[in-house]
């Protein structure tokens, strides 16, 4: 009796990029952080309590770092910051690759330095930090080696595994055309560990971040760790999140040209994880 | 075993024992191996699983010492792994992060060969595997078939004097494997190399082979080694021929009773 009739769904499914819905997450987040401080700006409390000394809006924190920006103290403390993390990540990249190396290929060397690179691993760096203060004084010295701390350990250990786990059939194809070690660890060894390097250096990245700011907290004369600790230590709310968005964003980019690099040398590789993904979903 | 100087390949009393984690005394591998190989010869080694057929190509490439005995190529004892054999994987084994001309030229450019004459002399055997188009592409890109082409271009380059391909279509579907046949025997018989070919397929080994060396079970002797005799060049067609049943009956007898030897004593072994 009835006719079927064809009717339009009540909501059109929504098409969005990965991105766009990421993106329109975040705005939403700020946009309800603006409007809850704005609540909380009309009530009573507000005056009475001082909340203007505890509580910011995000309105704020760009006009923070406007006035940041504009005198020049921004620019400072990220230079600092940055120099921080760049001598202590190149460090670390120095020291860690080589390493991480040398105790894949040499097993007595690997038994002499595995309780030591355990020890220092289990340590918390953070509490290396003070006596490193102590030891090397104020300035860019102490902070680059708190940052090299942090950051080595992910890229040893990555390479550590990296070269562990090169192919042995891909070694065996240099042997059986009579390819001397160095052969073996230029056209093999290397190239097959790279990507594994690369990840430990992504990994590095937050840990080196984390270096920043903690060694600037326990002496500094400029950064943006110090930044966030000097106007916390004023009550001005506003430039200290300045630091922290800087620094979010600074470690963000960061991973991401890490992860561009990556992609970049060693295409193969995001091939190789995208199967093994699609492996693991039909099992 | 008479024209001793006539042959490409001679094999003497080879033996060869790992130690085992497990049992203080070493296992042995093989028990006295000898046999010899004519120049342009195609052979195949077949026998139980777990004899110890890839070990012994292994041996033969220099890739793992061996105990006892000799191995001659041309006269002259192999020692060592080298460009004057040529190793086809059982996985096709390719740097994923080089291109198919990449992967090619690599014995030659261990070897220190200018650039330029590499990558003329592997357009020519990429043409030869049949991959003319595809020298810039990268080994995910390709089929297993294709790869497979790939790893015999990157052995076939260096001209080596003796071929050793361990099981190279083992991971290959029946279909492509059938044509990856029909296409080894062609570019055979246009290089004229001598082979050693370990399968654990026996009509692969009949189809392909002059003859088949047929290895014992552990520790592995050599059970018989059968003449094929079949005219080449050989169609497809041939397996189902009644002469190709028989001898795959044969030769898959002398496997069967090793096998089920090899499974009495592990029996017994465990029993004990």
């Amino acid at each position: 009796m009835s006719v079927a009739v064809k009717t339009a769904p009540p909501f059109p499914p929504l098409r969005r990029s990965p991105q766009l819905t990421g993106a329109l997450s975040v705005l939403a987040g700020i946009a309800l952080w603006q409007v809850f401080y704005d609540g909380l700006a009309r009530t009573d409390y507000f005056q009475a309590y001082a909340i203007n000394h505890f509580f910011v809006s995000p309105w704020q924190v760009v006009q923070s770092f406007a006035d940041l920006y504009q005198s020049g103290e921004l620019v400072r403390n990220c230079y600092f910051s940055f120099l921080e993390f760049f001598y202590g990540f190149l460090l670390a990249i120095a020291i860690g690759v080589p390493l991480g190396f040398l105790m894949a290929t040499q097993e007595k060397l690997n038994n002499f330095l595995d309780p030591w690179v355990s020890c220092i691993y289990a340590t918390p760096r953070v509490a290396l930090a003070p006596i490193v203060v102590v030891w090397f004084g104020l300035g860019i010295l102490p902070s680059s080696l708190i940052v090299f701390l942090g950051a080595v350990f992910p890229i040893l250990l990555n390479t550590y595994t990296g070269i562990k786990s090169v192919r042995r059939n891909l070694i065996d194809v240099v042997r059986a055309f009579g390819g001397s070690p160095w052969q073996i660890f230029l056209k093999v060894m290397i190239p097959d560990a790279t990507p594994a390097i690369i990840t430990g250096m992504r990994l590095a990245v937050g840990r080196a971040v984390i270096g920043v700011v903690v060694a600037e907290l326990f002496g500094a004369e400029a950064g943006l760790g110090f930044m966030v600790y000097l106007y916390s230590q004023r009550f001005m709310p506003g430039p200290v999140f300045v630091g922290i968005v800087v620094l979010v964003v600074f470690g963000i980019a960061a991973f991401v040209a890490l992860d561009k690099l990556q992609r970049w040398v060693s295409p193969w590789y995001a091939f190789q994880l995208q199967q093994q993904v699609q492996g693991l979903e039909m099992e | 075993m008479t024209e001793n100087s006539a042959s490409k390949l001679v094999v003497q009393n080879l033996r060869k024992s790992f130690r085992s984690q497990r049992s203080a005394e070493p296992i042995q591998v093989f028990d006295d191996i000898s046999f010899e190989v004519r120049p342009s010869e195609f052979i195949s080694l077949v026998g139980p699983s777990g004899c110890g057929k890839t070990t012994f190509l292994r041996i033969l490439d220099g890739l793992i010492p061996r105990d006892e005995g000799t191995i001659l190529l041309d006269g002259k004892a192999v020692i060592k792994p080298g460009p004057d054999k040529g190793f086809v994987f059982q996985d096709a084994s390719l740097l994923l992060w080089r291109t198919v001309v990449d992967n090619v030229v690599l014995g030659l450019e261990l070897q220190g060969i200018d650039k330029k004459i590499a990558r003329k002399k592997a357009e020519l055997y990429i043409a030869l595997v049949g991959l003319k188009g595809f020298e810039q592409h990268y080994p995910h890109e390709l089929s297993g078939g294709m790869q497979q082409r790939v790893n015999l271009a990157r052995a076939l380059i260096v001209d080596p004097q003796i071929l050793l391909m361990d099981e190279p279509f083992a991971s290959l579907d029946a279909q492509t494997r059938e044509i990856m046949q029909a296409e080894l025997l062609k570019m055979w018989r246009q290089t004229r190399k001598t082979v050693i070919f370990v399968t654990h397929q026996i009509e692969e080994a009949i189809y392909l082979s002059d003859r088949v060396v047929v290895f014992s079970a552990r520790p592995a002797r050599i059970r018989e080694i059968v003449e094929v005799g079949l005219p080449r060049p050989r169609s497809l067609a041939v397996k189902r021929s009644p002469e190709f049943l028989a001898l795959a009956d044969h030769v898959w007898n002398l496997i069967q009773e090793e096998v089920l030897r090899s499974m009495g004593r592990e029996i017994e072994e465990g029993l004990r």
